[in-house]
């Protein structure tokens, strides 16, 4: 797959998950013990042979940048390698993008000057694990102008179905309808707005669009040429697991649904590992009389406590006597002598102190801010 | 290339016999150590927090693997415009070409490597032994002394010292005597096998030692025996930090269990000293309902379902119900299966124990599972047995 680019999008609307993104993209958010959001994206970009890609930022993209470095993890460091597309303020560019279209006019340049034929469009809330060579394939096959990658049967695991987009798809694979925020869709297939389509294709509908003064890529490129029938707009059935990060409630769902040994199969084949930057850390370290039952341990952890139904990021100390149930725990936070969690997501480098109780119920887990003591 | 102050020459060629069926198809550098690192990771960033970024490593017995393990260096920061990592195989001139002969012999084969960077000072490790020192520290008591040699030494308990090569030093740590192996020695100063010569001295006893013919082309036997004879200076550098020989079995096994006592004695847990390593990228362990693990490092990438007792897990071994491992050190991706008991073993990389069979016993030497060996459903291993892939 030489002859395909990737870009993917990271500025999305992230308003739902609160405090875990105040102070970052959604694409650097921690996810599943040791990675980041964008992590999966670009390991399946690799792994479809992907050697040229670009990634627009928007919001507080410095721990984006810092977590990518140049590319090194993912082998994305060569003569193409990895673009970092910051916003950038000039006389006809305010630097503030309204959407995903607005991102690619600012970003046409770059688009101008790749070699390859067809682009993945991607955004950066979408955990999955794909080689895109099948729906490239599909793509090619179908003589379709834009293919959209979509899943069936609400296979979109913790999604919140807020700004969610349907698509009606014909028995040829040809998309005739798209719907986007309905309450009562019309369909069962979701758009997982991954788009397959020419690059040269995309810099004219770009350039289009933007001459036309719109913003809004699914409203005002996709559907209006769905419905006025003006491009062969296809969709292609991803059949594998792929999960939303779209509110604090799916993020919580999707990081304990990876106690599932068969979501932990699906997510991380080996011939496909996810990359991710490298820490240096020591093994995980038990301690005399720890409990650690069904949970996910990262490198750099010290258990002395009891882990249960949690999932612990590089670095976590759970002291003596502390428990840890139901929770997720970024990196380098600490739970002290004595003190018990509960339904708690506790951000990078959080403490709780000595006999500290941090009771949540199921439903509505509680955030604890990076750095914050308590 | 531009000139380096210093470069180092790690001596990675050895088989390391004495570590059996662990070294039959690996060099001894390339063996796992510590649930997450090779032995050859300890020098190679102790190289890059000393500041030593021209690091070359003399390769000649198995390499495959260890050349792949080093890659480009990317790992220890080691992968440079100018310096970085380098694997010197022995190679071919002209009509002769040979193969590493002794220590002293094959950096005399790389002279023309070491001439590239034009150094006032070469460091010579070996890929034997677990430690965190700063090389550094010594080169600069190297220069202060106006030395042609320094060796670092560490003590060692007096009634051990018989079994090292012992340095005598005056009160300013000039070596005035190198006895090795002494019945009865004078100093409990062990030499380590880290060396800082001065380089314009290294390359003319080099050159001297490889014009004789009845030199063995060692360090240790003719080099620093004739810089002493011929009145050079060297001194000894002393170095008090955790220092443990993996070139056993037995040995290579404690170093694994000293990382599970509290304190650590090798802290490696230190921000500013960290031991780097490749990472195999794999996801966070995972522990199961019903599992047990107690005093113990896993790694990332196992499945712990059955009891894990003081033991060390590297990337991606799996444990399953009911099997019970206890004091054992166990090598990525090998699995045992439901029902086993593992005492007092290495069980080597993708080695596979069935169901119910029974590794190790509680007391004696330490029982080994080669790499890709297969224990049968039910079979037993004893104490110190080593069992071969191969052979089965």
């Amino acid at each position: 797959m030489k002859d395909v680019m990737g870009l993917i999008y990271t500025g999305e609307n992230d308003i739902h998950l609160g405090e875990l993104t105040s102070q970052r993209a959604v694409a650097a958010l921690p996810i599943a013990g040791r990675y980041r959001v964008i992590d999966f994206q670009l390991s399946s970009m690799v792994h479809t042979g992907i050697k040229n890609v670009g990634i627009i930022t928007q919001k507080n993209y410095s721990s984006l940048m810092d977590h990518i470095g140049s590319g090194r993890e993912w082998d994305l460091h060569g003569k193409q390698g990895l673009t970092i597309l910051p916003p950038f303020l000039t006389r006809d560019n305010m630097g503030v993008y309204s959407g995903l279209l607005d991102a690619l006019k600012s970003n046409l340049t770059f688009l101008r000057l790749s070699r390859q034929e067809y682009i993945v469009l991607t955004n950066s809330h979408t955990v999955y694990n794909v080689d895109y060579s099948d729906a490239l394939r599909a793509h090619v096959e179908s003589g379709a102008d834009i293919t959209v990658l979509y899943t069936r049967g609400g296979k979109g695991l913790g999604t919140e179905g807020k700004d969610d987009t349907y698509l009606t798809v014909a028995e040829d694979g040809t998309i005739t309808g798209m719907e986007i925020g309905s309450a009562v869709p019309s369909s069962d297939c979701a758009s997982l707005k991954i788009y397959i389509t020419k690059r040269e294709l995309l810099r004219q509908l770009v350039e289009q669009s933007a001459a036309n003064g719109m913003h809004h890529f699914g409203r005002d490129l996709l559907q209006r040429n769905i419905n006025n029938g003006s491009l062969k707009i296809c969709g292609y059935e991803y059949k594998g697991l792929a999960c939303q990060i779209d509110s604090i409630q799916s993020y919580f769902n999707f990081n304990m649904s990876l106690l599932d040994a068969g979501v932990r199969r699906q997510l991380f084949p080996k011939e496909r590992p996810v990359y991710t930057k490298v820490r240096d850390d020591l093994p995980a370290r038990y301690i005399g009389e720890s409990q650690c039952t069904n949970s996910l341990v990262a490198n750099g952890c010290v258990i002395e406590g009891t882990v249960i139904n949690s999932v612990l990021f590089r670095g976590v100390k759970v002291a003596k006597g502390a428990v840890v149930k139901n929770s997720i725990i970024m990196q380098d936070a600490q739970i002290q002598e004595g003190a018990e969690i509960d339904h708690c997501i506790l951000d990078k480098q959080s403490v709780i102190r000595r006999n500290g109780r941090l009771i949540a119920p199921a439903a509505y887990p509680i955030v604890i801010a990076k750095n914050v003591v308590i | 290339m531009r000139k380096k102050q210093c470069v180092a020459m790690l001596l990675a060629g050895g088989q390391g016999s004495r570590l059996g069926i662990l070294t039959k198809k690996v060099a001894k550098p390339a063996v796992p150590y510590g649930g997450k690192y090779r032995i050859i990771d300890f020098p190679l960033s102790n190289c890059t927090n000393s500041g030593i970024d021209v690091v070359g490593v003399l390769t000649q017995y198995r390499p495959l693997e260890l050349n792949a393990y080093i890659g480009s260096g990317s790992p220890w920061d080691l992968d440079l415009a100018n310096g970085g990592v380098f694997v010197l195989p022995p190679y071919q001139t002209g009509k002769t070409g040979e193969w590493y002969k002794g220590t002293a012999n094959a950096i005399y084969q790389n002279i023309p490597f070491i001439e590239q960077w034009d150094p006032e000072y070469v460091l010579v490790l070996s890929g034997d032994h677990i430690y965190k020192m700063d090389y550094n520290a010594m080169l600069r008591a190297h220069i202060q002394n106006g030395a042609d040699l320094t060796i670092a030494v560490r003590e060692v308990p007096w009634e051990e010292a018989p079994r090292f090569g012992i340095l005598n030093t005056d009160e300013h740590n000039q070596i005035v005597e190198f006895e090795e192996k002494p019945a009865h020695p004078k100093s409990n100063k062990a030499s380590m096998g880290v060396y800082i010569f001065t380089w314009s001295k290294m390359r003319k006893y080099l050159e001297l030692d490889q014009a004789d013919p009845t030199s063995e082309n060692d360090f240790g036997k003719n080099i620093i025996p004739t810089m002493l004879k011929d009145g050079e200076k060297l001194f000894t550098y002393t170095f008090d930090g955790y220092w443990k020989d993996v070139g056993t079995i037995e040995s290579l096994w404690e170093a694994n269990m000293d990382l599970l006592t509290l304190p650590m004695p090798i802290d490696l847990y230190d921000k500013r000293w960290r031991i780097y390593a490749r990472n195999p990228g794999m996801p966070p362990h995972y522990v199961d309902e019903g599992a047990k693990v107690i005093d113990s490092l896993i790694t990332e990438g196992c499945e712990v379902k059955g009891v894990v007792n003081h033991s060390v897990l590297f990337a991606g071994v799996t444990v399953e119900t009911g099997a019970e491992i206890t004091d054992t050190v166990i090598m990525p991706g090998a699995v045992i299966e439901r029902g086993a008991v593992v005492r007092r073993a290495i069980v080597a990389e993708n080695a596979h124990i069935c169901a119910g069979a029974i590794v190790g016993e509680e007391t004696g030497k330490i029982a080994v599972v080669g790499p890709k060996a297969t224990i049968a459903p039910g079979d037993k291993v004893a104490a110190g047995v080593q069992i071969d892939a191969d052979a089965q």
